[in-house]
């Protein structure tokens, strides 16, 4: 089928009506999808370049939104921080971060959760109880006490000249290791239906072994419950990402993501300068219910079983 | 010649609680013994027939014969080979699959329905290596599906662009994809209409004269095996209680069991 059939049938199809129906599912698509542009090009959109610090102008330091400085008469939209850092432009990059590590992270638990969920389901027997009472034993524990035990680890294992360069990484790892299961479980469903089906017994009889019929029989008819997931994961990791940089234990003050701006602002909220709080807290809290009603939305229309 | 034999063909299926279940209530372990020594045998381009009510271990038998499923007791010969035995090699068991392949009973599961059908028919083809190049494996589909009465633009289509019979020729043309000299028949049209079904089953009929076929067919519907077959075998809770060619059986029925089935389809002797 060529690319301008299937968008002619995609356009078409049910899943498109109802989609352009749903008020919700589009107003969240289009946030979801200008956030993203912003920071995709951010280097294009932001006035300055928040990560540069020869471009910081300390006198500009806590320079109030739409009011021209009273040193250098700079005027910042979205105000200043305690540096002289255009807020509105280290949100920029800021979301940025925040977006790579919630997509990396969600990628990670998404093919380890497909990984152990597809072998669980299909070899079954002491596997599938090992996998899955380790994911019941780890479901008891709230996920982000898991990322930030495995940052721990991460941090006692690395050499401290790494520590700094490789936080982006560790804050990956943790969040993709602490949200592995949901994908699993659905996933180690689905394959304990389809094991049964008979075109995986025809397979069999042709002497394809166990990998090659979960990855090309089996897999590709358990995915369609994973975007779904990845979707509401994705919020969840993004929710993750800011709380343990909020902590102090994400991305670096140099390199803020939104969690680390949040973190800076707070410093400063009872002083006054509300708006080096307030403008990366609803960036964060657009993006991550944004995502969570597109997710909702998406979850109802794929597959109502899921709820 | 007997092609295939089977010989005391035993399978039980283990219902027991888990072990820990078992060591505080004391129960015992529950064996259901689906297959209970049988025996026959299938001559060279013929057709065996097993009729049975449902639950009468019809499917387990046909998974032993085709080798998804080992016998608790007893074996199966296969041209002279013994099939289920551990000891053959990769290789030998590779070219023992590509001899005896399946029809499956459900028209939707038994095609993934993320493959064009082209995909499907090509899989066997490629996993036996029987054609190497691309232009020689989508001829070889063109004339499988030509050979179930599809066209050769059906190659692209997916599985539910069709209906019920077509799925079953495809299932066909897949079980023939591999040329294989036994293809087993597990209920191949019991999920089709009545006018479907002969269609079907007159294309098993020519395929097995053009290209000398065995089969083991599988039916718990009397009608359907009269037509087919030229050797029935009656099973009844896993044993094989009676054994006969069609009009022998369908004249002079030994077993109460059989008479029981005779007397269950209406009107048989319009058929
Ligand atoms: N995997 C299994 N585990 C336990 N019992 C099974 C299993 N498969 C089949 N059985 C039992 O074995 C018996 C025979 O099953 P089988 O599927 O061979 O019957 P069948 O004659 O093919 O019936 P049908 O006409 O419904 O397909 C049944 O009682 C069934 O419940
Ligand atoms: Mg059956």
């Amino acid at each position: 089928m060529s690319g301008n059939a299937m968008i002619r049938r995609f356009l078409k199809s049910d899943f498109f009506y109802d989609f352009t129906h749903a008020p919700i599912a589009v107003v969240s698509f289009v946030v979801i999808m200008v956030i993203v542009t912003c920071a995709i090009f951010a280097g294009f959109i932001a006035p300055t370049n928040p990560f540069d610090p020869s471009s910081l102008e300390l006198m500009n330091g806590f320079t109030p939104p739409m009011q021209p400085n009273a040193f250098t008469g700079d005027v910042f939209l979205m105000g200043a921080d305690d540096q002289g850092r255009d807020l509105f432009s280290a949100i920029l990059y800021g979301l940025r971060i925040s977006l790579f590590v919630g997509v990396m992270a969600v990628i990670l638990a998404m093919v380890l959760g497909i990984l152990l969920g597809l072998t669980a389901g299909y070899v079954g027997g002491w596997l599938d109880n090992l996998i899955m009472r380790f994911a019941d034993i780890q479901m008891t524990f709230p996920s982000i006490l898991i990322a930030m035990l495995i940052h721990g680890v991460a941090r006692g294992i690395l050499p401290p000249e790494l520590r700094y360069e490789m936080s982006i990484t560790v804050l990956i790892v943790a969040i993709g290791l602490s949200e592995w299961v949901p994908f699993a479980r659905t996933v180690r469903g689905s394959t304990m239906v389809e094991k049964e089906k008979e075109y995986v017994a025809a397979a069999q009889l042709i002497g394809l072994n166990r990998w090659q019929i979960m990855v090309r029989h089996i897999l590709p008819n358990v995915l369609s419950p994973v975007l779904v997931i990845a979707t509401i994961t994705f919020a969840l990791a993004i929710i993750a990402e800011a709380t343990l940089s909020f902590l102090g234990v994400g991305a670096p003050r140099t390199e803020p993501s939104l969690g680390t701006l949040i973190r800076i602002g707070q410093d400063f909220l009872f002083s006054g300068e509300w708006w080096i709080l307030l403008f990366p807290a609803l960036t964060l809290l657009a993006l991550a219910l944004a995502v969570n009603l597109f997710g909702d939305w998406l979850r109802d229309k794929l597959n109502p079983r899921l709820k | 010649m007997s092609f295939i034999i089977a010989n005391h063909l035993t399978r039980q299926y283990d219902l027991s609680d888990p072990w820990i279940v078992r060591m505080l209530t004391s129960n015992k372990r529950k064996q259901l013994t689906a297959v209970d020594d049988v025996s026959f045998s299938i001559d060279k381009g013929t057709t065996y027939a097993l009729v049975g009510e449902s639950g009468s271990g019809k499917s387990t038998i046909a998974k032993m014969v085709v080798g998804l499923l080992a016998p608790s007791a007893g074996a199966i010969t296969f041209d002279g080979k013994m099939i289920n035995d551990e000891t053959i090699s990769k290789a030998d068991r590779q070219r023992l699959r590509r001899r005896i392949q399946m029809v499956f009973q459900s028209p939707y599961a038994s095609l993934n329905p993320r493959w064009a059908v082209g995909d499907i028919l090509k899989e066997p083809i490629r996993a036996f290596g029987l054609f190497d190049s691309r232009a020689d494996q989508d001829k070889r589909v063109n004339e499988l599906l030509d050979q179930v009465g599809l066209s050769a633009r059906d190659a692209n289509k997916y599985p539910h662009e069709f209906s019920g019979g077509q799925r079953q020729r495809i299932s066909i043309a897949r079980a023939l994809s591999s040329q294989p000299d036994v293809i087993i028949c597990d209920e191949p049209t019991s999920a089709l209409d009545v006018s479907v079904q002969a269609q079907v089953l007159n294309l098993l009929k020519t395929l097995q004269k053009e290209f000398s076929l065995t089969y083991l067919f599988i039916s718990h519907d009397l009608a359907v095996v009269s037509t087919m077959a030229n050797k029935i075998g009656v099973l009844n809770e896993g044993k094989l209680v009676e054994e006969a060619v069609p009009s022998q059986l369908f004249a002079k029925p030994e077993n109460p069991y059989t008479k029981m089935l005779i007397d269950a389809v209406p009107d048989f002797g319009k058929v």
